[in-house]
């Protein structure tokens, strides 16, 4: 076997592993839209979006899935304001302020934090946070909002924090040594220069940890309660989209309405997703063009 | 006799860890002069540069013994804040490192931290300062722009503007135009020979004739030492130790 054959043999095989990978997903994406879409034969999109009402199982049903994208954008929203500060200010603590042995052992922490597994979290908060914001607050339910968004946020403080720490750690020290030359301290440096300088992988690794929040399941199906109905406090049952679709899906009869709206829910709930992708990779490109400080 | 010296080492020796890098550095600097450090790579010249505005506090294990002295005070006594010490004596590095953020903010960036907010001040700071750093008629009408798209050249004039602005007493360089074309090299030469009347210069260079151009004094360094120290227009011509001689005439180095 000649030298220039192998090397040809080598490209095409990873060209054909590389294919097979992008098309399995391509595929996935394809079911996806051929089980959604036949419910737009009994309603219109509108309705099915912005209908306040979901009762698959009512005779007649109503596939209303407004109140399921309010959950999920609530606890979503309120899981990164918890997540975001925490995320990106350890994330400037590991970076920038901790000593170096620390530095490696929150690292690894953080890591391990990433790897719990996402049930772990949602039992946690069915069995120890419920009952206690059921007593503390005086409420029917400790499944809601509050709940949720608490363990969405400690799933989504690990994205934040390694990707906005890397974003950090790429700041050139020749940044740092200007500003240090010009007479800022240590928290001037990291605020004027520091944080600015790495602020685009820092938003990349906001939308990111949203995305990650607005995607997991199993916490929302456990913890959020599951009432299909637009919250009016912190403390009201929520069901998310993924909740709903997990839930739901098993008792589904195969090919009914029921199944096709779920399968529009899982639609919606990708082009929400893959948006939220896009900007955080329309924002890191920004990040390259002008980031570094090259000749 | 005595001249006017606003800085002073007095017996330094400085340790990297268990490396020593400087060793019983002693030699003053005279107020509005420029001084040339020169040396083969690793003899300790940047190092003394960074060690006269405690920019080497920021390695870990690193260690000072003996006195800097800055207007009679030694600058490593405890009670110092290096903060302090470094808005007066102000640094512009071998490569050109202008923040990424407009060249207006780029030159404010220390008045600010210093307390200087008014609009019409800051206006007038930039000016000033760009004037100085002879960049002002390159760039008043691009102000906004980010200083990232400024040539090598400019960038590195606007980092000398941007020291400038801090009003600082003495201007440390270290091998500022290594990363330049020699147009460049040149305006940054005639730039440090005005800059000189207000303010003291120190210069690390490998360029040796750049040295017998720029500067008044030129301080040999070799393996952490300082070999010979004087006039420069005595290192250059009629050195007295040997190794100074062959390291200029390029025997080694």
């Amino acid at each position: 076997m000649t030298r220039q054959f192998k090397e040809i043999l080598i490209k095409n095989l990873f060209a054909l592993l590389a294919f097979v990978a992008v098309l399995v997903l391509g595929l996935i994406v394809v079911f996806l839209f051929r089980e959604g879409l036949p419910l737009f034969r009994q309603i219109s999109p509108g309705r099915f979006l912005f209908g306040t009402a979901w009762y698959p199982t009512y005779d007649p049903p109503e596939y209303g899935i407004w109140p399921l994208i309010v959950g999920s954008f609530t606890v979503t929203f309120f899981s990164c304001l918890i997540a975001v500060p925490l995320g990106v200010l350890s994330a400037v603590y590991i970076s920038e302020i901790a000593p170096a042995r620390l530095k490696n052992v929150l690292k690894s922490v953080i890591e391990l934090l990433a790897g719990l597994p996402s049930v772990v979290l949602g039992f946690f908060g069915m069995v120890v946070i419920a009952p206690w914001l059921q007593e503390t607050f005086d409420l029917p339910t400790g499944l809601n909002i509050v709940n949720a968004s608490l363990m969405l946020a400690i799933m989504a403080i690990p994205t934040i924090t390694s990707i906005s720490e890397d974003a950090l750690y790429a700041v050139p020290r020749e940044f740092k040594e200007a500003s240090y030359a010009l007479g800022a301290t240590k928290f001037e440096t990291i605020a004027r220069v520091i944080i600015p300088t790495a602020l685009s992988g820092i938003s990349t690794a906001v939308i990111l940890g949203m995305a990650r929040a607005l995607g997991e399941t199993m916490v929302v199906l456990m913890a959020a309660g599951g009432a299909a109905a637009v919250p009016e406090s912190l403390f009201d049952s929520v069901r998310p989209m993924t909740a709903s679709i997990a839930a739901e899906m098993g008792e589904a009869p195969f090919r009914s309405d029921h199944y096709h709206a779920l399968f529009a829910t899982g639609m919606v709930l990708f082009g929400i997703t893959l948006a939220f992708n896009l900007i955080a990779d329309a924002i890191s490109n920004r990040f390259k063009e002008t980031g570094s400080g090259t000749l | 006799m005595e001249k006017d010296m606003i800085v002073r080492a007095e017996n330094v020796d400085f340790y990297y860890g268990s490396f020593q890098a400087l060793t019983d550095v002693t030699m003053a600097f005279e107020k509005n002069r420029v001084t040339a450090l020169i040396g083969p790579s690793g003899c300790g010249k940047s190092t003394l540069l960074r060690l006269l505005n405690r920019m080497n506090d920021l390695i870990d294990g690193a260690r000072v013994e003996g006195e800097i002295l800055f207007e009679g005070r030694n600058i490593y006594a405890p009670e110092v804040d290096p903060v302090e010490i470094r808005r007066r004596i102000g640094m512009v590095f071998q490569k050109p490192n202008p923040f990424p953020k407009s060249i207006f903010n780029n030159i404010t960036f220390a008045p600010r931290l210093s307390g200087v907010h008014r609009k019409s001040d800051l206006e007038a700071l930039v000016e000033e300062s760009l004037r100085q750093a002879v960049l002002w008629d390159e760039v008043k009408d691009i102000l906004d722009r980010s200083a990232m798209t400024l040539s090598g050249g400019q960038q590195q004039r606007l980092c000398i503007a941007r020291a400038l602005a801090m009003k600082p007493d003495i201007i440390l360089m270290d091998e500022p135009t290594s990363a330049l074309d020699p147009i460049s090299t040149a305006r940054i030469e005639e730039l440090i020979d005005k800059l000189k009347q207000r303010y003291t210069i120190i210069i690390v260079t490998h360029n040796m004739q750049q040295a017998a151009r720029v500067s008044e004094y030129t301080g040999f360094f070799y393996i952490g030492k300082l070999i010979e120290f004087g006039p420069t227009e005595k290192i250059f011509t009629n050195p007295s130790v040997k190794q100074t001689e062959d390291y200029i005439t390029g025997r080694f180095g």
